[in-house]
């Protein structure tokens, strides 16, 4: 199931929230787990099946990490985490990648693995990482054991974040799973931030993506240099408000429920250097990957070689995790190649820059970024890329490019403004009795203007669902 | 903010959603939508096996859209906040000047109109009377001048010139020059995607060559209005709701002339329907264009007085309803035979019923996407 879907905002919402609402406090993780599972069997009835495998082995290996601890007996401890880590990266594997790689194999003449076809379980990229850190945490002391299997499920399962993300790590929410409050001012806020979400994803992403199909798709003839800048311009916006409102929308769901999760966005786009950039973009997978893998392999305290290595080993794994496909991996080395400039001298030769040349600087290399990672087929890739740096069969610009140039204009300004803290703190310096007045307008106008394009919009598939 | 407003901004937001639940919950299902000329989906009953595959939920989705309550405006809210925000189309449908909307026309799948043209070209083969083949040119090309600025819209001469170079053995009709000729005419909808009776005679004029016929003159016929409210299919696929009606009307007069629809009844035993040029129920329900032979049918007969004319065969879309009034002063029957529903040997038919000539008409944009004319070389 989606946020952004009909059945899901009048049907399913409403009946859980009621429902969770009139329950005895002590039964709420039951019922939410319940209704988890409502959540994800929607879209995937077999795969819960998997979903099950993966609670029953990581509440296990949690305990045995625990047993072992209590026992003073750490290689036991370090054995079970492994043997947790190694289950939850196979599965990864076996689902995601398994096919990627028989297919590459392929491609080179090597048939020993067979292609199984296997589709993808939703959120199996964000819910293998959520329980390995579970162990982790556990071993490192971060985090108490859960020995309540159905607290540990409600974690696992917990439908606001459960499909995609952030990616929550059991030490930040395991103490909320056990006890939480429930506040019309937590709630009232969550509305807030749901219903931004929702407009961000339903009236920003899905307008602007239409833009980027029509330039995704055409032939390489008619491609122009403007119309490839205009193209990978609004995908750069779908991207940022499909999944910055799909974040929002888990953290406005979170807090209806009682629960705060980490904020995942926070306005990429003004960034002003891709070092910074990467701190403000997808922070839960960021921080994931820093405190399981960059850390661990030592981080910055080692020598300049080593570092530039972890930072290769780290971002072709943080690549490869957004989907099983070649361009996924080009494109997180991509920005391994560019955080190691930054950190080798870039980094210092930017500070004397002015602001606007930082910003002129991200922004052209993010946007270079966006187009390998949207465009999978590889010569296409290059077809566009080229025709982005002056190479295009259609030249600079036509009378096409101008008519969706004007079309969008209004939509592009609205994403461009929208996508800075602009109007947030606008709204934050606001007098309260004002701020009262139009707070409900807002809400209703986003909620309603919502539905009519949710109607609207027969078919409505969340762009994330691939990762 | 004090708890009390944040109380009432948590009972606006449960309002809202709440509202919209019971609502969908107690207003009746309908069954169709003449806005979007379709069924609707119906509430699904669960199986084990429907709920396993996913498929309960999928149909339950479709249902939950379908049946949402005050669906046709919340359509028209977004069209109208579309327009509002600068956009010039909605839908795949583009704002045009006059009061017109017009359906694009994107860059048509060059390997679908090869196959298409080489399924044309074997009937001509196959059969062993004169065949005429003809496509419609569309609003898109003859009004190309009411879109928007710099929009997009693929060449439909282009799709002409190859089609008649496709089937030499067919006798082509040109009717973009007789259309192009008269396009400040009311030759097409506003908002519809058929041509108008109007255009329908241009383009009988344009066919009169390779049909062998001498056209008789416009004004020899009155016109009839025969509504003056007619909301066409790309009204409904647009979205827009602010523009002015089309009207319909007609020229020929239907008289002495019987329609027959051929069909099977729930047995499978063939019966024979009887309907008319003119079928003036359809100007009181939302599809009026169905008006002009009573809308789709497999196999449809038409008989005129004219018994020492020749017998007509048209393979054809939905184009040629409202063209066929003119045709009857020059032929004794008409068979019209639609691709999508009739799929038995046209040789057969042609040798069972005498068929003297034949004639290939669609629409560009239906010819170009057409998934059934593999039949016409069975």
């Amino acid at each position: 199931m989606v946020f952004s879907s009909l059945y899901f905002l009048f049907l399913y919402l409403p009946i859980v929230l009621l429902v969770y609402y009139i329950t005895p406090l002590k039964w709420r993780n039951l019922l939410l787990l319940v209704a988890n599972l409502i959540f994800y069997a929607w879209g995937e009835p077999v795969c819960i099946l998997i979903m099950f495998l993966s609670i029953a082995i990581d509440y296990t290996h949690g305990m045995l990490v625990e047993a072992n601890k209590r026992k003073g007996n750490d290689r036991g401890a370090r054995l079970a985490v492994a043997s947790s880590v190694i289950f939850n990266l196979a599965l990864l594997f076996f689902f995601k990648y398994w096919d990627f790689i028989a297919g590459s194999l392929e491609a080179i003449g090597l048939t020993f693995m067979p292609k199984l076809g296997l589709s993808l379980p939703i959120g199996i990229s964000f819910y293998t990482f959520q329980t390995m850190s579970y162990t982790i945490d556990v071993y490192r002391g971060d985090a108490r054991v859960q020995r309540n299997i159905i607290s540990f499920g409600t974690f696992v399962t917990l439908f606001p974040q459960l499909i995609a993300g952030p990616i929550i790590k059991y030490k930040d929410l395991g103490d909320q799973i056990d006890c939480r409050k429930h506040t019309p001012e937590l709630f009232a806020s969550g509305v807030q931030v749901f219903v931004v979400g929702l407009a961000k994803k339903v009236l920003l992403a899905n307008n602007l993506g239409m833009l980027w199909d029509v330039y995704k798709a055409l032939p390489t003839a008619e491609l122009t240099v403007a119309g490839a800048w205009l193209g990978v311009a609004a995908f750069s916006l779908q991207l940022y408000f499909d999944f910055s409102g799909y974040s929002d929308m888990a953290v406005g769901l979170g807090r209806m429920l009682g629960f705060e999760f980490m904020r995942n966005f926070n306005y990429p786009y003004i960034s002003k250097s891709i070092t910074e950039f990467w701190r403000r973009w997808h922070i839960s997978l960021g921080t994931w990957f820093r405190e399981y893998m960059y850390i661990p392999l030592g981080g910055n305290r080692v020598s300049k070689p080593r570092l530039f290595f972890n930072l290769l080993i780290v971002w072709a794994a943080t690549g490869i995790w957004h989907g099983a496909s070649w361009n996924f991996l080009i494109w997180g080395l991509y920005f391994a190649a560019l955080l190691i400039l930054e950190k080798a001298f870039l980094g210092r030769v930017l500070e004397r820059l002015p602001a606007l040349l930082r910003h002129l600087y991200t922004l052209f290399f993010v946007l270079v970024s966006w187009a390998i990672f949207a465009v999978e087929d590889f010569g296409h890739m290059g077809t566009y890329l080229a025709a982005m740096f002056g190479m295009a069969s259609g030249g600079l610009v036509n009378d096409n490019v101008g008519y969706y140039f004007i079309s969008y204009l209004p939509m592009l300004l609205v994403g461009a403004v929208a996508s800075t803290p602009l109007a947030a703190g606008v709204w934050k310096k606001l007098p309260e009795k004002p701020m009262r007045a139009i707070l409900p307008v807002l809400l209703l106008a986003g909620l309603i203007f919502s539905t009519a394009y949710l109607v609207d919009a027969t078919y409505n598939p969340f762009l994330y669902f691939r990762f | 903010m004090s708890k009390k407003y944040c109380i009432f901004i948590t009972a606006l937001f449960c309002a809202f959603i709440g509202v919209f639940l019971v609502a969908n919950a107690v207003s009746p299902d309908r069954t169709f939508s003449e806005m979007e000329n379709r069924n609707l989906e119906q509430r699904p009953t669960p199986s084990v096996k429907t709920l396993l595959s996913g498929e309960f939920m999928k149909d339950f989705e479709s249902y939950t859209t379908d049946q949402f309550v005050v669906r046709d405006s919340w359509i028209g809210l977004k069209s109208a906040t579309e327009r509002v925000l600068g956009k010039q189309e909605n839908n795949g449908v583009y704002f045009c000047d006059e009061d017109t909307l017009i359906t694009r026309f994107d860059q048509p799948d060059s390997q679908k109109v090869a196959d298409n043209l080489t399924n044309v070209n074997k009937f001509v083969e196959n059969v062993d009377i004169p065949v005429a083949f003809s496509l419609i040119p569309t609003q898109a090309a003859i009004w190309a001048d009411r879109l928007p600025e710099g929009a997009p819209n693929a060449s439909q001469s282009d799709v002409l010139a190859q089609a008649q170079a496709a089937v030499p053995g067919a006798l082509w009709a040109d009717l973009y020059a007789p259309l192009w000729a008269h396009k400040g005419e009311d030759i097409f909808y506003r908002t519809d995607h058929h041509w108008t009776s109007l255009g329908a005679y241009y383009g009988y004029v344009g066919l009169a060559q390779a049909l062998g016929y001498e056209p008789v003159s416009l004004d020899s016929y009155t016109e009839t209005v025969r509504s003056t409210e007619f909301y066409g299919t790309v009204f409904s696929s647009s979205g827009v709701r602010w523009v002015r009606p089309d009207t319909i009307s007609t020229f020929v007069p239907d008289t002495g002339i019987t329609v027959t629809e051929h069909s099977y009844d729930n047995k499978g035993d063939p019966i024979e329907i009887p309907r008319s040029l003119y079928v003036e129920s359809f100007l009181s329900v939302k599809d009026k264009y169905s008006m002009f032979l009573g809308g789709n049918q497999s196999l449809g007969v038409v008989k005129t007085p004219n018994t020492d004319k020749p017998k007509l065969l048209i393979i054809r879309d939905s184009y040629a309803d409202s063209l066929v009034p003119f045709l009857t002063p020059h032929f004794s029957e008409i068979h019209l035979i639609d691709l999508r529903y009739y799929h038995l040997s046209l040789q057969d038919y042609i040798a069972q019923n005498d068929i003297d000539q034949a004639l290939v008409l669609y629409s560009v944009p239906n010819f170009v996407t057409d998934t059934n004319l593999l039949w016409i070389a069975r």
